[in-house]
């Protein structure tokens, strides 16, 4: 069941790669064989939708262990298992993948270049994530996590703007870096257990001394760290996103971060609870350095892309946050917020690309008045302000919904982190509303008085994407309940904290 | 069918919300051979539901029990957030309020925006505020008026920000979200701080709970200031008042409804959060304290507006701070009247003055005069208006302050004086901006100036008589006090006030072309009160100041020092790559010695670790 999550865009990637070559210059001679990777590619992605759909519909929500197991010894020598399996943690994330792939492809330009490779790439991604979003094995887990490396470097460096290079570069090194430290992590964690695999076990560390553990966690910590991406481990961040083409960043924000929260409360929270609850207070005030940093950082930038990234780091600081709270609510808000995140920045990237394809432009001192009607953007423009809306927290949008969860999950337990948190609320819509007010309103200055038109192809990502942000901030239970079972059960191997944010909230009512 | 219509009664919020959503194909642009009529007919359709339906709801809750509607939205965890609305008359009836009045700006609207090429988005504006405003009024949970709340926050800023290619709309809209965001994310904090203590957001949970809580005096201080912090930043209030001003670059209708009733719902939450302030005496000071100081701040920087909608809307901000004055005394019948008069008074007066400004294309009263003959109907619609605001003949402004005045006699007499003088001042004010209007002789701008089309004089002409009605309305819900017990001086010093404040607006010298006294103390106090204290400056060199300097530090913190560090490691590793290539020169003499030195460090390192 779960495998063919992964094999689907596999084997699409290996159909497009037998399909014969395409001249590059078909679009003059118009003659050659047509280009059937694009619709390969949808297709492929389309099934894997429909497929995590109908296991979102056979998921028994009432049960907190993991359904739809697979089991295959790999590697016995090494301990290495093909174990996947699915639970409330990753079936959201699993769904938000392929959607994602599949809007970031079918918002990809169709007179790319090399579309043979790009397409197969972007499957091969995919199929990375999934892996990684369903391996139930350590190694495992690590492996899908750096083969998923591989083809968003290339993507990055062939098809990204001019500095692509050093984007593409730095972001190879500080993720391959992120990999080693997780894999350090995980084999001092099954070396140490004197375990004789690799499998998924929370109760694996408890025999381990305190000390031991808080290396192993710090370890992970700065792994994950760096994926999040945590401040000050994110400088790679805002120069993948700018240098990325628009379908490239939507995924880079929209899922990719998310395996680095994912890693967090799976691996971090799970296997390590102990240790994390030792840590966590000094998580919540890193979770607070990174909120008010990313968001500070990005009232001052004048490219798009770059507020839209720095935002990014905000919002992943609220997701350290209610994992270090670790309520049940709060771990549930995370879990929220990864999806609310994965769609709000990918609606906000989506409409950045089109803006910066019509205009050649990202600045927000440059451009101004983009919403006058006839010549400018003006749906673009309206889209654009949905989402600011739903990144900054107004109800009736996911995000309100999402950060309202985790900051009552997290205040029993840390009131002023959480209220610090709280600010970057407010700061997300300062420096959102300086772009949609320096860009959008005003008045249109010659130079751009003649953009090219939008066509409705552009729009239809964004009106979904909002369609759906707009609908799960409505009825919220919706995902939710996927989600509850699983994150409750995470936290029964976890009674630390929580006793003590009860007996604050119990002292507080006197 | 009066059990169907009660437990169907949270559909009234949603008929603005569907009228707003059928008009996006108008909006965006998918049907333009009809042009965007069509799309206000939908909105003026819905508003009318709701009306009729609120209406019917209002007439079986008349003398029963509240019932509260309870709606299970989200549960999750330990988390159970429950939608609760009041199907009480109260509640219904601010409904009423609020549909009716939507329903006149609306109609005004036609009218008024019938030129305007984004007629359908204007309405689908409107329908969200109302829906939302409807909300707020049947809201009785925290969670919901809040995030209704921050919906009106959004709406506002659409709606300043409607003509959004004027420079000075931009910043207007920009002003009006930021500061009311401030409000909002402090009230936020707030609410999941009392989420979090007392388990519920339900009001009737809520005051059960804060009858018997026991805060640390931090806590409940801390609480009650973030709790009117949202009221604060949507009443307009010192110091989040500044976006009202500003706000008024946005179309006429919407402020017609932004003046009267949207900055009530603010107040109305207030209110309804009244038994929890309770808790802080702090925030009940600092109610009375902010209101007294908007209160009479606002009227003295309304005298010194010359654009005709910011004098009024100061005036707004000022009798929101009297509301804030009776909530912080607790004394909530007051400001539920206050409000409720307000409102109607307030909607007529900018219905009037929209009227002005559409036949003169001007907002600046000084370029205006002679109106009256011309415009008869907009000239008896501002005198209702001004006679129904302030406290001079027996219309609602009158009853509502005198209220005030009678409530705080004998125990906070200083009140009655803030009372008195917002009264006077306010007077003195209106009939100013009548003198300026409308008497005197006509300017080019005034000189051909036809009384409006029937879809605003219709709105209008109907809010007069509802307005000249009011004290009906007030002794048919049993709000007018008895003759017998009437309060003689109370209401002696009241007319004063007001007959002063009249006389001295009648008499005083208005000279419309030298607008600027030579004096100099008498321009500074023009000047302060013209630019409203100059907090808009205060702000822009200490807020706006320390978050730009904060956020440019960070900025470049992160472009070179943490890059910086960064890339230097990088160059670093590649450096001593380049550098260390040499090293391998081929010739075997040079290994050698690296292997002898090599050798003898370690050896000596060796030596010297085991000695």
């Amino acid at each position: 069941m779960l495998s063919a999550l992964i094999v689907i865009p596999l084997l699409g990637a290996i159909l497009i790669g037998l399909l014969p070559r395409v001249s590059s210059s078909h679009a003059q001679t118009g003659a050659e064989v047509p280009d059937y990777s694009r619709a390969i590619a949808l297709l492929a992605v389309t099934l894997a939708i429909f497929w995590s759909v109908l296991l979102g519909f056979k998921f028994d929500t009432s049960i907190s262990h993991l359904q739809f197991v697979e089991n295959m010894p790999w590697i016995d020598a090494l301990g290495l298992t093909y174990r996947l399996g699915l639970d409330g943690l990753s079936l959201p994330l699993l769904v938000i993948n392929a959607l994602l792939t599949w809007f970031a492809i079918y918002s990809t330009d169709e007179l790319l270049q090399r579309p043979r490779l790009y397409y197969m790439l972007i499957l091969m991604l995919n199929a990375g994530v999934a892996g990684a979003f369903l391996a139930q094995d350590l190694l495992l887990f690590f492996l899908f996590y750096e083969i998923e490396l591989i083809p968003l470097y290339l993507l990055i460096a062939i098809w990204g703007g001019a500095q692509r290079g050093y984007a593409a570069t730095k972001f190879l090194i500080y993720t391959a870096i992120s990999g080693v430290l997780i894999l350090a992590a995980f084999l001092g964690l099954t070396w140490l257990s004197g375990a004789s695999s690799f499998g998924y076990d929370p109760s694996r560390s408890q025999f381990l001394p305190l000390a031991t553990q808080l290396i192993l966690l710090g370890t992970l910590l700065i792994g994950f760290g760096i994926k999040i991406p945590l401040v000050p481990l994110h400088t790679w961040l805002p120069d993948a996103h700018v240098e990325a083409s628009t379908p490239i960043s939507v995924l880079l924000a929209g899922v990719l971060l998310k395996l680095g929260t994912y890693g967090l409360l799976r691996f971090g929270l799970g296997l390590f609870p102990e240790a994390w609850s030792v840590l966590s207070p000094w998580l919540a005030i890193w979770a607070v350095v990174s909120v008010l940093y990313g968001a500070f950082t990005a009232i001052a930038q004048s490219d798009m892309k770059k507020m839209v990234a720095y935002s990014s780091i905000a919002h992943m600081g609220y997701i350290l946050l209610g994992a270090a709270a670790a309520t049940p609510l709060s771990i549930l808000g995370t879990v929220f917020q990864m999806i609310s995140h994965g769609l709000i920045s990918a609606l906000l990237f989506l409409l950045v690309g089109v803006v910066h394809k019509k205009t050649g432009t990202r600045d927000i001192n440059i451009l101004h008045g983009l919403l006058t009607p006839e010549r400018g953007l003006p749906i673009i423009g309206s889209l654009m302000i949905v989402g600011v809306m739903a990144s900054a927290g107004i109800p009736g949008m996911m995000g309100f919904i999402s950060e309202f969860i985790i900051f009552r999950g997290s205040f029993p337990v840390f009131p002023v982190q959480t209220l610090l948190c709280m600010v970057g609320t407010g700061l997300t819509a300062v420096y959102f509303l300086l772009l949609v007010n320096r860009s959008f309103f005003g008045r249109l200055p010659v130079q751009f008085s003649n953009l090219p038109p939008v066509q409705w192809s552009e729009r239809i990502p964004g009106f979904l994407l909002a369609t759906m942000i707009v609908f799960l901030g409505l009825q919220p239970s919706w995902l939710v309940q996927w989600t509850e079972t699983t994150t409750t059960a995470m936290l029964i191997s976890y009674p630390t904290i929580g006793a003590v944010g009860h007996s604050l909230t119990q002292k507080d009512k006197g | 069918m009066e059990q169907f219509l009660l437990q169907n009664s949270w559909w009234i919020p949603c008929y603005g919300f569907i009228g707003a959503i059928l008009t996006l194909p108008w909006a965006v642009g998918i049907i333009r051979r009809t042009g965007p009529r069509p799309a206000a007919y939908f909105n003026l359709l819905m508003t009318i539901i709701s009306l009729v339906h609120g209406f019917l709801v209002f007439r079986i809750t008349l003398g029963e029990d509240p019932q509260p509607l309870v709606i299970h939205w989200f549960t999750a965890a330990d988390l159970d957030l429950t939608l609760m609305l009041d199907v009480s008359s109260v509640g219904m009836g601010a409904v009423e309020l609020v549909t009716a009045l939507s329903l006149l700006a609306q109609l005004f609207a036609l009218g008024y925006m019938e030129k305007d090429w984004a007629l359908a988005r204007f309405f689908a504006l409107m329908g969200f505020f109302e829906g939302a405003m409807s909300g707020l009024a049947l809201s009785e949970s925290l969670f919901l008026s809040y995030a209704l709340l921050e919906m009106l926050t959004l709406s506002t800023y659409l709606l300043v920000g409607f003509w959004y290619a004027q420079p000075l709309v931009v910043t207007a809209a920009r002003d009006a979200f930021l500061t009311k965001r401030v409000g909002d994310v402090l009230l936020l904090m707030g609410v999941v701080a009392l989420a979090t203590l007392s388990g519920t957001l339900n009001f009737p949970d809520l005051y059960e709970w804060a009858e018997t809580a026991e805060l640390s005096p931090t806590v409940s201080t801390l609480l009650g200031l973030a709790l009117i912090s949202g009221p604060i930043g949507k009443c307009a209030q010192f110091p989040l008042h500044l976006w009202l001003d500003e706000a008024m670059e946005g179309p006429n209708p919407a402020s017609i409804l932004r003046n009267s009733v949207v900055v009530a719902c603010g107040a109305y939450v207030l209110i309804k959060l009244q038994p929890i302030l309770v808790l802080s005496p702090v925030a009940s000071i600092a109610l009375i304290v902010l209101g007294t100081m908007t209160a009479i701040g606002a009227s003295l920087v309304a005298i010194a507006q010359i654009d005709i909608k910011r004098a009024l809307s100061h005036s707004t901000s000022a009798y929101l701070g009297l509301v804030f004055i009776a909530v912080g005394t607790q004394w909530t019948d007051v400001a539920l009247f206050v409000l409720l008069t307000h409102a109607i008074a307030k909607a007529l007066l900018f219905m009037s003055i929209g009227s002005v400004i559409l036949t003169t294309s001007s907002q600046d009263i000084t370029e205006m005069g002679g109106l009256w003959s011309r415009m008869p109907a907009t000239s008896i619609a501002f005198v209702v208006g001004a006679v129904g605001l302030v406290g001079l003949l027996p219309l609602g402004g009158f009853w509502a302050l005198y209220e005030g005045v009678d409530t705080y006699w004998y125990g906070q007499p200083w009140l009655v004086v803030v009372l008195l003088i917002v009264n006077a001042l306010s007077a003195f004010n209106l009939t100013r901006v009548f003198r300026l209007v409308f008497l005197g002789p006509p300017q080019p701008k005034t000189r051909r100036a036809p009384e409006v089309p029937w879809t605003m004089a219709v709105p209008m002409v109907a809010l007069t008589i509802t307005t000249l009605l009011v004290p009906a309305i007030l002794q048919r819900l049993y709000l007018l006090p008895d003759w017998t017990y009437i309060n003689g001086p109370a209401v002696v010093l009241l007319m004063l006030s007001g007959a002063i404040g009249f006389a001295l607006g009648a008499t005083i010298h208005l000279n419309r072309t030298w607008a600027r006294p030579i004096q100099t103390p008498l321009k500074f106090a023009q000047d302060l009160l013209a630019y409203d204290f100059y907090v808009d400056q205060l702000y822009k060199v200490t807020v706006v100041w320390l978050v730009d300097r904060v956020s440019r530090l960070n900025a470049w913190f992160d472009r070179y020092v943490l890059d910086g560090a960064v890339n230097f490691v990088g160059l670093a590793s590649i450096f001593s790559g380049e550098s260390l290539k040499y090293s391998v020169s081929g010739q075997s003499q040079f290994y050698l010695l690296t292997i002898l030195i090599g050798v003898s460090i370690l050896g000596a390192l060796l030596t010297y670790l085991v000695w």
